[in-house]
C-alpha cells in the first residue's frame, strides 16, 4: 500500500494541517533567513564580523540550522508521535484501528510518518535555506547531504522507537517524559571521550561534528577528540557509516517489536533472541570502540597511535551503562506472573520448569555471557595477569543481573501493582545507600559494599586513569562472593512465591 | 443445520485475581439479535473484546462464519463489527472524515456512497460536517455506530450502544436492530438496562460473575423460568374473571380495576386453555399479556440479580 494510500496516515496528516502548519513554517523560514542574513551580511562586510573566511562563517551559520533541525525533527517529532500513538491507545482509536484489516505494519507505518508532518515541514524549510548557505559559505555540498542523511535518519530510528514507546507506556504523559529522559541521558557522556561513546553514534553527534572538522581540530587540544575516524575492533570505520549501520540493525528490531505489539498488544514487543541480539551488538560496538586503547592488554594502554591521556575511567562507565542496558532488557524480559499464572491454566502444567522458561533468569545468563564477552576483548591478550580483573567484573555483572530479576519477579509476584516502588527500594538500598553511608561516615570501605562497587573498582585500575578508588581485585572477588548470598536468599524467596502462584493456577483443571 | 455465526467455546478470561469469562459457551445464528445480559462486571464487555481478539483469551474457542479467531483473525476483521462501550472518535475530524478513515481501512467500495447510507441509518446526515468534538455523546455513539456498520459486517458486536442516546434515539436504535435482524445480520448486544433490549431481542444470555446463567429464545427462557407472570384486562364480568382465575393454577393474584396480574404454573397451552374458558364464560377480555416473556422479568427469575 502506497503511503499516500494508508488511511492511518491520511488521517494523521488531516489532523496536523487542521492544527496548522503554515505558521510553523514561517517560523521555521525566520530562524533559517535570520542565520543566510548574517552569512549575507558576512560576505558583503566581512570585516564586522569575528570570521576569519567565508568557510568559517558557513560552519558557524550551518550549525545552528542543523542544531534548530535536530531540535525540531528529531525531539519534536520524537515526542509528537509517542504522544499521539499513546493518546490515541487511551482513546481506544488503536483497538478500531486494529480491528480494520489493516496490516500491523501500515499501522506501525502510519503513526510512524504521520503524526511529526508538521516537524518535517519545518526541517524541509531549515534544510533548503541551509543548502543556500552552504553554497554561499563555500563549503561542499557533501557537507549538507551527509548531515542531512544522518539528521533523516535519526529521524526515522527516534521515530520508530517513539511509536514502540507509545505503544507500551501505560500513560500519555509517560510517553513525553521517556524520550526526553533517553535524549538527555545517551549524550550524557558524549563529551568524556566522544570517539569511544557509542552513544555518540547512536545519536549522530560524533560523525555530524566530525563532518565540521577538515583538519584544523587534531591541533586544537579541546576539540582533539572530535577529528579523525573511529575503530571497531582495530577497523578504522566512517563514523557517518557507523552511525547508519547501527541505526539500521537497532532499527530492524524496533520495526520488528513495533509490528509486533501492534498485531498482538499482550506479548511482549521484543522476543528473547531479539533483545539478546540487540544487548550483544551494543555491548561488542561499545567495547569495539575502546578497544583500540589497551588492545586487549587491559590494564595497560596501548602503544599504538592512540593518544589516550584522558583521565576519564572509560570502563568503569563502560561497565554501569551494559548494567543499566541490562537491567532494562531483563525488565522486559521478565514476565508478569499474570502471563505465567494464564499459560499454567492453559496447560494444567504449573511447575518451576514451566517458570524457569518463561522467568528472565535463564535470560540473565544469556546476557552475561554477551556482556561478559565483550568485556573479556579488553583483556584477553593478558588475561593470565588480569584474571581476577575479569573474574570480578563479570561476577559483578552475573550479581547484579541475577539480583534484579530475583527481585522484580519476587516483587511482582508478592507487591502487585506496587512491585516497582518495592524493587526501587531494595535497587536503592543495595546499589546507592552503601555510598551515601560511606560519605556520611567518611568510611569508604561501606561503599565497597555497594552491588555497583566491586566491577567498577576492578576496571577503575587501567593505567591512564587516576586513582577512583582502585581496590585489591582479590579482596573485590569475596565481596562478589559474599553478594551472591544475597542472589541465594532472593532465589528461596522467589521459588516461594512462584510455587503459591502455581499452586492455585494448577488446582483449575485444564479446558479439555 | 448450517454452522452458527457465532459461536463461543468454553471461552475463558483471566484477570489478576479474577476469572472475568468463566467457561462460556453460546452460538448466535443467522438473523439472530441476542440480549448478552448482566449487572455491572458480569463480563459482558470482557467477553465482546475477546470474541472481538481485543482480550487474550486463557482458554477457549471464537469462531466467526466457521472461521477461528486464533488461526484466522484477518477473516474474523472482514466479518465482525465491534462497537465499544465507549466512543473513540478522532475529535478534529469531521463526522464525514471519520467515517472515511475507517471506509479506507476497510477498502469499502463505493465509500462515499456508502459512509452517506451509513450517516443516514444513524440519523447523523446534518452533522456529516460537524467536527466529532462538537458532537453530543449519544451524536458520537451513534457515529461510532455508523462506522462500525460500514463494511456491512456479518456478526456485530454492541456494547451499550444506547447508554449515551436519548429517549428517541433508543426507539431509532430499535427500529435500525430490527431492520438488520431483518436483512440476516447476527447481532451480539450487551446491556445492563433491560428495557433496551426488550422489543427486539429474539435470544438472550444472561451472565453473572463471568458464567453463564442461561441463554436461549425468549420463548425458551420464559420457559425455563417456570411460572410465568400474567397481566390480564377485562371490560365486563370481574367477578366471574376472577373466580375462574382462582380455580386455575393461578398464584399471587392481585387485582385491579378490571384487571389482575397473576403468575401461572401451567405450560403454554394450559394458559390457552384458561384464556378460552374465560372468553368462553363472557368475559370480554381487552388485555391478554405474559409479562413473563420480558427480559426484566426474566433476568430476575434467572437469579443473576445480586449484583444489581
Amino acid at each position: 500500500m502506497n503511503i499516500n494510500e494508508n488511511p492511518i496516515f491520511l488521517t494523521q496528516k488531516r489532523l496536523v494541517h487542521r492544527t496548522g502548519v503554515l505558521a510553523a513554517v514561517l517560523i521555521a523560514a525566520l530562524i533559517g533567513l535570520s542565520l543566510l542574513s548574517g552569512l549575507i551580511a558576512y560576505l558583503t562586510a566581512p570585516a564586522s564580523f569575528g570570521f576569519y573566511s567565508p568557510q568559517e562563517a558557513g560552519k558557524v551559520f550551518y550549525a545552528w540550522i542543523i542544531g534548530v533541525e535536530i531540535l525540531v525533527l528529531i525531539i519534536g517529532g520524537f515526542s509528537r508521535t509517542s504522544k499521539v500513538l499513546a493518546d490515541e491507545r487511551k482513546a481506544g482509536l488503536l483497538d478500531s484501528n486494529r480491528l480494520t484489516p489493516l496490516k500491523p505494519s501500515q499501522i506501525v507505518i502510519g503513526y510512524w510518518f504521520g503524526p511529526p508532518l508538521r516537524e518535517l515541514y519545518m526541517s524541509a524549510m531549515l534544510a533548503a535555506i541551509g543548502l543556500v548557505i552552504v553554497l554561499l559559505g563555500q563549503l561542499p555540498l557533501m557537507l549538507w547531504l551527509e548531515t542531512q542523511v544522518l539528521i533523516a535518519s535519526t529521524a526515522l530510528f527516534l521515530g520508530l522507537l517513539a511509536v514502540l514507546i507509545g505503544l507500551v507506556v501505560q500513560r500519555p504523559q509517560n510517553s513525553a517524559i521517556i524520550p526526553a529522559v533517553l535524549i538527555i541521558l545517551l549524550p550524557l557522556f558524549s563529551f568524556i571521550m566522544p570517539k569511544f561513546m557509542l552513544s555518540n553514534f547512536l545519536l549522530p553527534v560524533f560523525p555530524i561534528v566530525n563532518l565540521f572538522d577538515n583538519g584544523e581540530f587534531a591541533d586544537t587540544s579541546s576539540v582533539r577528540d572530535w577529528s579523525g575516524w573511529p575503530e571497531i575492533f582495530g577497523v578504522v570505520i566512517s563514523p557517518t557509516l557507523l552511525s547508519l549501520g547501527l541505526q539500521i540493525v537497532i532499527g530492524f528490531f524496533l520495526w520488528r517489536a513495533a509490528v509486533r505489539k501492534t498485531a498482538k498488544p499482550f506479548q511482549a514487543p521484543l522476543l528473547r533472541w531479539e533483545a539478546a541480539v540487540l544487548f550483544g551488538i551494543l555491548a561488542f560496538a561499545q567495547q569495539g570502540l575502546m578497544w583500540g586503547i589497551w588492545r586487549g592488554h587491559f590494564p595497560h594502554i596501548s602503544d599504538g597511535t592512540h593518544n589516550f591521556s584522558d583521565e576519564a575511567p572509560m570502563l568503569p562507565i563502560v561497565h554501569c551503562a551494559t548494567l543499566l542496558l541490562g537491567t532494562i532488557a531483563l525488565a522486559f524480559a521478565s514476565p508478569q506472573p499474570e502471563r505465567v499464572r494464564v499459560e499454567a491454566l492453559r496447560t494444567g502444567v504449573g511447575n518451576l520448569p514451566l517458570v524457569f522458561s518463561r522467568s528472565a533468569l535463564p535470560f540473565a545468563l544469556v546476557l552475561l555471557a554477551l556482556g561478559g564477552a565483550a568485556l573479556f576483548t579488553q583483556c584477553a591478550a593478558a588475561i593470565s595477569s588480569t584474571w581476577t580483573i575479569f573474574a570480578v567484573a563479570a561476577g559483578n555483572l552475573l550479581d547484579f543481573f541475577l539480583i534484579f530479576v530475583l527481585l522484580l519477579e519476587y516483587c511482582r509476584l508478592r507487591f502487585g501493582r506496587r512491585a516497582n516502588g518495592f524493587v526501587s527500594l531494595w535497587l536503592f538500598v543495595l546499589c546507592v545507600l552503601p555510598f551515601i553511608l560511606a560519605g556520611v561516615f567518611s568510611e569508604s570501605a561501606v561503599g565497597r559494599l555497594s552491588l555497583l562497587s566491586p566491577g567498577v573498582l576492578a576496571l577503575a585500575n587501567s593505567e591512564g586513569s587516576s586513582d577512583y578508588g582502585s581496590a585489591d581485585p582479590h579482596s573485590l572477588l569475596l565481596t562478589v562472593l559474599a553478594q551472591f548470598g544475597i542472589a541465594a536468599l532472593l532465589f528461596v524467596a522467589w521459588r516461594n512465591q512462584w510455587q503459591r502462584l502455581l499452586a492455585k493456577a494448577v488446582a483449575v483443571p485444564p479446558s479439555k | 443445520m448450517p454452522a452458527p455465526l457465532l459461536a463461543i467455546e468454553h471461552l475463558r478470561v483471566d484477570f489478576p485475581e479474577v476469572v472475568a469469562v468463566n467457561d462460556l459457551c453460546l452460538t448466535v445464528e443467522a438473523g439472530d439479535v441476542c440480549g448478552l445480559i448482566g449487572p455491572n462486571g458480569a463480563g459482558k464487555t470482557t467477553t465482546m473484546r475477546a470474541v472481538s481478539g481485543l482480550q487474550e483469551c486463557t482458554r477457549g474457542s471464537v469462531k466467526v462464519a466457521g472461521h477461528e479467531l486464533a488461526r484466522e483473525p484477518e477473516e474474523l476483521k472482514r466479518r465482525l463489527g465491534f462497537m465499544p462501550d465507549f466512543c473513540p472518535v478522532y475529535d478534529q475530524l469531521t463526522a464525514s472524515e471519520f467515517l472515511d478513515h475507517f471506509a479506507r481501512a476497510y477498502d469499502v467500495p463505493h465509500r462515499m456512497k456508502r459512509i452517506g447510507e451509513c450517516l443516514e441509518l444513524t440519523w447523523l446526515t446534518e452533522k456529516r460536517g460537524a467536527l466529532c468534538e462538537e458532537l453530543s455523546r449519544g451524536m458520537k455513539q451513534r457515529l461510532v455506530l455508523a462506522k462500525t456498520l460500514l463494511p456491512d459486517p456479518q456478526v456485530l458486536l454492541l456494547d451499550e450502544p444506547a447508554s449515551g442516546l436519548d429517549p428517541l434515539g433508543r426507539i431509532e436504535l430499535r427500529k435500525l436492530l430490527l431492520q438488520l435482524r431483518e436483512a440476516g445480520k447476527t447481532v451480539l448486544i450487551s446491556s445492563h438496562i433491560l428495557t433496551e433490549l426488550s422489543g427486539f431481542c429474539n435470544k438472550a444470555a444472561i451472565m453473572e460473575r463471568g458464567k453463564l446463567v442461561m441463554s436461549g429464545t425468549i420463548a425458551e427462557l420464559g420457559q425455563k423460568m417456570g411460572r410465568r407472570r400474567m397481566s390480564v384486562k377485562w371490560r365486563n364480568a370481574g367477578d366471574q374473571a376472577l373466580q375462574i382465575l382462582k380455580g386455575a393454577g393461578v398464584k399471587n393474584l392481585d387485582t385491579a380495576a378490571q384487571g389482575a396480574t397473576f403468575e401461572f404454573d401451567g405450560d403454554a397451552d394450559a394458559l390457552d386453555g384458561l384464556l378460552k374458558t374465560l372468553v368462553v364464560e363472557g368475559v370480554r377480555v381487552t388485555e391478554w399479556r405474559g409479562s413473563g416473556d420480558d427480559l426484566e422479568q426474566i433476568f430476575l427469575q434467572s437469579g443473576a440479580r445480586e449484583l444489581m
